[in-house]
Order: C-alpha cells, then structure tokens, then sequence
C-alpha cells in the first residue's frame, strides 16, 4: 500500500496519475491502461496529426460526409449543446483563429486577417447527424482542443476506476478528475496556480472527489501595448475573452468544469460571474483587477 | 484584561486574512493547538500533580486528589 | 451540459471535504518516579457528529497508583527531609467526563461534565463555553464558564468530610496570522472556597535543644484560592524545512504568593505523509506560596504547609512524540518523556530543602477516525 506517482507525457505536456491505497502492481497496471486511453484519444482527436479523426474530417471540409463512429458522435453532440448553452461562445469550429492568431509573435492580427478567418467559422455549419458529419466550406476546421483533454480525464479517470483504483487523481496540465478521497479519508488539496505570480500558488482547494479545471489568460498569451491577448477567442470577433484572470470549476466530469470555464471566459467578467452563479457549481475565480470571488465553498453539496 | 485585548488587536491588525480556500498548511494536524485527545487526556494531570500551577486552556475539568 | 452524462466517462459528485464522521480511541499512559510512586492508566475516548450540527464526545480513564508518596517532612537529622510514612499506596482514580456541542451559524456552543472518583476524593464539575467565528474564520472569540464541586476525605481519618467550590471563567482569542501561522490566547480565572488542605501531610518540626519540644502540625491551607491563568500557544509551519513550530507559555499567579512560568517548545517534523517525529522541551519556574515553609515557627501560623509542590523550584521536561498516520484512518503515538524538578532550575531562588523530582512517562495512543 502507499501512494503511488506516475508521470508521463501526453498532449505537448507534463502529465500525471497518482493512486493510494492499492498495491504497487495493481498501480502500475492501472496507470498504464489509463495512460494507453490518453494516448489512443490523443492520436484520435488531436489536429496535429494527420491521420487523426479531426484531421480526417477536416480535409473533407466543403466536400463529403465523413462517416463517424459513436464516441466521435457523442463528442460532437456535447460540443452542439455547449454551443446551445453559451449562445454561440462554445464553438468547436474556432481552431481556425490559429491561422491569424500566433502566440510566439507580439503582434494582434488586423482585422482584414481575422475577418478572413472569422467567415470559417460557425457551428451553424457543421452538418451532423447520428452517423457522419460534414463541414459545409472547404477552409473550415473542427477543433477538439476546447474540450478533448478533459474528455480525455474523464476517461482515464473511468479507466483507474474499472481498473479497480478508488483514491485515485489524473491530472493532465491541470485539468484533473479525482475518484475519492485519500485513504485515510481526508481529500487531496489541489493547488490552483496563481494567474500572475510564476511558482505560486493561488489557492489550495480540498476536494475529495470530483474534477477540476482552470482556464486562464496566462497559459498562451501576447501583451501588445500592455493589453494582454489570450488564447480563449470569441468565436464571433476572433478577439481575445476578456474580463477574467483565471476561472476554476469544480463538477462532476472534467468535461462540464472545462467547459464551464472556457464559456465563464467567454462571457467576460460580469456575465460570466453571474452564468457561473446560476450554474451553481463551485467556483473560484480572479478577475482582471486581480481580486478574488470565491463561490467555492458556498456551493458544495 | 485590557492587556489581552490589545494582545489581540495588535495581532489583528498586522494579520492579512486568509481566505477559506487558503487554509491548506492551518489544517494540518501539527497546526492544532491542542495534543491529540488521547496523549492530551493522559499528560492532563501529569505537570499539574506535581506543580502549583494548572489551568489555562479550558474550564470544567474538575479537580483530582492530587493538587 | 447534460450531454456529457451520455458519454462513457466517469462523473463523481463532487465534495470538497471528507465527511469526517468521528473518532475512537484508547491510549495507555506510565509514569514512574525514582523510587517512589508509579502511575498506570488506561484511557478510552470517543467522538461523533450528529447531523449538520451536534458533535459528542467522552472519555474515561482509570489511573492505578502504586508505590509510595512521601507524606511526612521533618528535619529531625538538621535539614528538613521528605519521609515515606505508612505502608504503600495503591489507589485508583476513575474519571469520565462527556461533551456535547451544537454549531448556530457561526457560533459553537458546548456544555460538558466531568465525574472523579477515587477513594478519598469525589470532584463533579460541569463546564459551559461559547466560540464565535468572525472574519471568514480568521478570528475566533471564546468565552467560558466552569463549576466544580469536590468533596475532600481521608483514608487515614473516617471522620474528615469537607468540600470545596471552585468557579472558572474564561475568554480567549485564536488568530490566523497568514496561510502558515496562528496564534491563541486564553485568560482563565478562577475562584474557590473550601478544603484546600491536604489530609495526608504532616510537618515535624524539631527546635534547637532547649527550644521546646517538637511540633507535629497538620497541613492548613487557606480556605479561599483565587487564581489567574494567562497561556498563549504560537503555531508556524515551514514549509521548506518539513515541519512546524510549536511554542507555548503560560504565566500563572495565584493569592496564595505562588508566580509560575511554564515555557513549551517543540518542533514537529514531517517525513513524507506518514511518520511525523516531535521533539520538545517545558520549562517551569515556580515561587513559593507564601505560607510554604518546611519547618514550622513558633507560634504557630494561620496558614502552613510543606508540601513540596508549593515550594519554589524549577523543572526541564524533555519530551519526544513519534507519530504515524496509516491508511484507512489509524494514527498511533508514542510519546516517551522525562520530568526534572529541583530548586537550581528555579529562575528565581529555589526552596532550599526543595528534594529533587526525577520522573519518566510514557504514552502510547492509537486513534481510528470514521
């Protein structure tokens, strides 16, 4: 028995698994299955790879359905209702932007260069139904980055659990999926890293159970000007999410606390506040003035 | 009395106050105040049988045939 | 959102804090003193919750003491000594006491008894206290109220029956200082009236030849004891060192003429997330009462005694504790400690015919938490 550490690398970053209570073969065993389930959704959805699922579908744009299987259908049947529940913010047709935007230059695109993009997108556009899915103009491109690592927790997360793990954490880059608590009872403490100050920590939550995801403005960003540009894009503008720091929710899949801070972001800083209110999972969030709203305690069941 | 309640405004106001989701090193077991209640009850009247002083944690403990 | 529970994934519901449920415990406490008394107690506890709001807990103990006590000082070979009188004792003491406390908000309020009983000494106290929390639980105020009531008899003399009333009162302050420190600190006073003697010792004092012939006094306290306690306990973690200090004094006077000082260290280390080891080390210091004396004066005083616990002397208690918290919720500790009294550590001057205390304990205590 002990606590049992396993660190890998998937996704372009630094992953890992931790298991408690369970001996160290039946670790082992159940690390490296869930760590195969990461890298089998990673070759499946990721769009740089040219054999992928996404990558498939996306050099059909503008040409034939491509025929999906049921995992495919279910992602993309999530990603519609989260495009219907943030109305319109949620789209998995943004990853286009890439094109304009490029975070290892300091400079913004012009509008010229986003409009260009910007007519590529919309969900609007993406024909689906049970069994294939076609994007209607050849340029547009289906994007799983919004949401396919925490699905990809998710199903780590399942995989350590049929596996037979009960205290258990995966964390990938910080979204992570906790089984239960540790076995003497008391819950992991999961530290939110501090939006501005580099090896700090913000906070640390107690959770014992359930998953955790943070979006922030400082995970890939440009300061042109002193005003910082971040990779959360409104789909409708190409510009920047504004109004917030960082946003971390805490639900019952990876899934709904990812996507729940991505449209919080989204939405900027008063709308989002209070979309994240009504919601009513637990949240903690730094908004662009640098204070704090913590909903995080008032909400647990 | 009035010394502690300087005491304790002094203390307060160079405090910066820690919000509920910071609290990760005040709950570790080394940060309570008191022994754990089994070496606690157990070292409860071992100084005080022997000394003159007792007291000043809590109220109520009684007293015993030893002081 | 509710699309995502059509996917093959795993959804928790998710909780911040473990519920944690309660505690039981036993714990076994030795204490020996160099050729004199010896004191073995087994100790049980427990604690629950009770919904959103009430908590119980309660404990008992039996303290079995064998061995011998000196009850007699006398300077009949020129200094004052302490002499064992009588056979050795072997006594038992049983104590239990009960608690139970209910949250309103940010308010706890507790009441709790306590029960002792030995064969010579019966105390029943009853105890009350309030705790408030203010600044998101940065500050909490506590204010409390105790009553006791013991009843004092003699195994050497059936007819001594007397009681004693004791009133407690209490407030004190726990301060977070940041995310690694806090502080707390409690003032108590208390007031009591009645038998404060102590039926077992005796004072012989023998006069230079032609002074008279010698006195056997009695023990004879005042019959009022008004004390005040003031204990303040610092708490800071270091995160990079691997472990916490722990620093605790207390200042103590009482009307009886007796100042003490008691002065706690320690420092608890961590290795990894099971073992915890914590050394420390108590300083006490402590000033005469004022009628302490080990020989009597002619005439005779109001108020006399030679219990050595009133003299003035000072003591260094080194102590370890080795603590292990295993999986599923066990802590076992072990604590192993020594006791060192004598009138050259006395900050002040000690009592000259103070005789010096040599004592070892140890406890060993396992807990479960459900």
């Amino acid at each position: 028995m002990g606590s049992h550490r396993f660190a890998f690398r998937a996704m372009a970053a630094e992953n890992e698994i931790q298991v408690q209570g369970v001996d160290a073969a039946t670790a082992r065993r159940a690390a490296d299955l869930a760590i195969a389930e990461v890298a089998r959704i990673e070759a499946k959805y990721s769009r740089y790879r040219s054999d992928s699922v996404v990558s498939t579908i996306n050099a059909r744009a503008g040409g034939e359905p491509v025929a999906i299987d049921a995992e495919t259908a279910s992602l993309l049947a999530y990603a519609a209702a989260c495009h219907r529940q943030s109305g319109g913010l949620f789209d998995a047709t943004s990853g286009v932007l890439r094109h304009a935007w490029r975070f290892d230059q300091a400079r913004v695109p012009s509008p010229a260069e986003l409009d260009a993009v910007t007519r590529l997108i919309g969900w609007q556009r993406v024909e689906l139904d049970g069994a294939a899915v076609r994007l209607a103009l050849a340029g547009m491109e289906l994007d799983f980055g919004g949401f396919g690592k925490e699905y990809a927790v998710d199903r780590a997360a399942l995989v350590l659990r049929e596996a037979g793990c009960e205290s258990a954490l995966v964390n990938l880059a910080g979204d992570l999926s906790i089984l239960g608590p540790q076995p003497d009872g008391t819950p992991w403490q999961v530290g939110i890293r501090h939006p501005r100050r580099e090896a700090t920590l913000l906070a640390t939550l107690p959770v014992a159970s359930g998953a955790i995801a943070t979006s922030g403005d400082y995970e890939r960003f440009v300061e042109v000007d002193g005003v910082r540009h971040c990779h959360v894009l409104d789909p409708r503008s190409g510009c920047s999410a504004r109004g917030f720091q960082s946003v971390t929710v805490h639900a019952g899949s990876c899934l709904v606390a990812g996507s729940a801070t991505t449209i919080a972001m989204l939405k900027g800083r008063d709308a989002g506040l209070v979309w994240l209110r009504d919601l009513g999972l637990p949240h903690l969030c730094v908004v662009d003035d640098g204070s704090v709203v913590d909903a995080f305690s008032v909400f647990q069941p | 009395m009035r010394l502690l309640a300087c005491v304790a405004l002094v203390l307060a106001a160079g405090c910066a106050p820690v919000a509920p989701y910071q609290r990760g090193y005040l709950a570790r077991p080394d940060m309570a105040f008191e022994h754990s209640a089994g070496t606690a009850k157990a070292l409860e009247k071992t100084f005080p049988a022997k000394e003159a002083a007792s007291g000043g944690a809590s109220v109520g403990g009684g007293g015993c045939g030893c002081n | 959102m509710h699309a995502a529970l059509a996917l093959p994934i795993l959804v928790v519901p998710p909780r911040a804090g473990a519920a944690e449920l309660g505690e039981v415990g036993v714990a076994v406490f030795g204490y020996k003193e160099r050729g004199l008394m010896k004191v073995t107690e087994p100790i049980v506890w427990g604690k629950g919750r009770i919904g959103e709001d009430w908590e119980v807990a309660a404990s008992a103990a039996v303290d079995i003491v064998t061995g011998a006590s000196p009850q007699l000082v006398s300077n009949r070979t020129g200094t004052p000594v302490q002499t064992i009188t009588g056979a050795s004792i072997d006594d038992r003491r049983n104590t239990w006491d009960a608690k139970v406390s209910r949250r309103f908000g940010e308010g706890t309020v507790s009441v709790s008894r306590t029960v002792s009983r030995e064969e010579d000494y019966i105390s029943h106290a009853f105890g009350v206290e309030a705790r408030y929390d203010l600044n998101q639980r940065n500050t909490t105020l506590v204010a409390g109220f105790g009553r006791s009531n013991d009843r004092v008899r003699s195994s050497d003399d059936p007819l001594l029956d007397q009681g004693r009333r004791t009133r407690e009162y209490l407030v004190g302050v726990t301060q977070v200082i940041s995310q690694l420190a806090a502080v707390q600190s409690t003032l108590t006073a208390t007031r009591g009236e009645g038998y404060y003697n102590d039926p077992y010792k005796i004072t012989f004092t023998f006069f230079p030849p032609g002074q008279g012939l010698p006195l056997l006094t009695a023990d004879k306290r005042p019959s009022r004891r008004d004390t005040l306690a003031w204990l303040t306990r610092y708490r800071q973690h270091f995160p990079t060192a691997g472990g916490t200090l722990q620093a605790d004094y207390r200042f103590y006077r009482d009307d009886w003429g007796v100042r003490a000082h008691t002065l706690e260290s320690a420092w608890q280390h961590s290795f990894g997330d099971r073992w915890s080891i914590r050394p420390a080390l108590r300083y006490y210091t402590q000033a005469a009462a004022d009628f302490y004396s080990p020989t009597v004066s002619r005439p005779e005083p109001a108020a006399h005694s030679s219990d050595q616990r009133l003299a003035a002397f000072g003591g260094l208690s080194p102590s370890l504790k080795l603590i292990a918290r295993f999986e599923g919720g066990t802590t076992v500790e072990a604590t192993a400690g020594y006791m060192h009294n004598s009138r050259s550590l006395s900050a002040g001057g000690g009592s000259p015919s103070f005789e010096t205390l040599r004592a070892y304990y140890g406890i060993v205590s396992i807990a479960h938490e459900f």
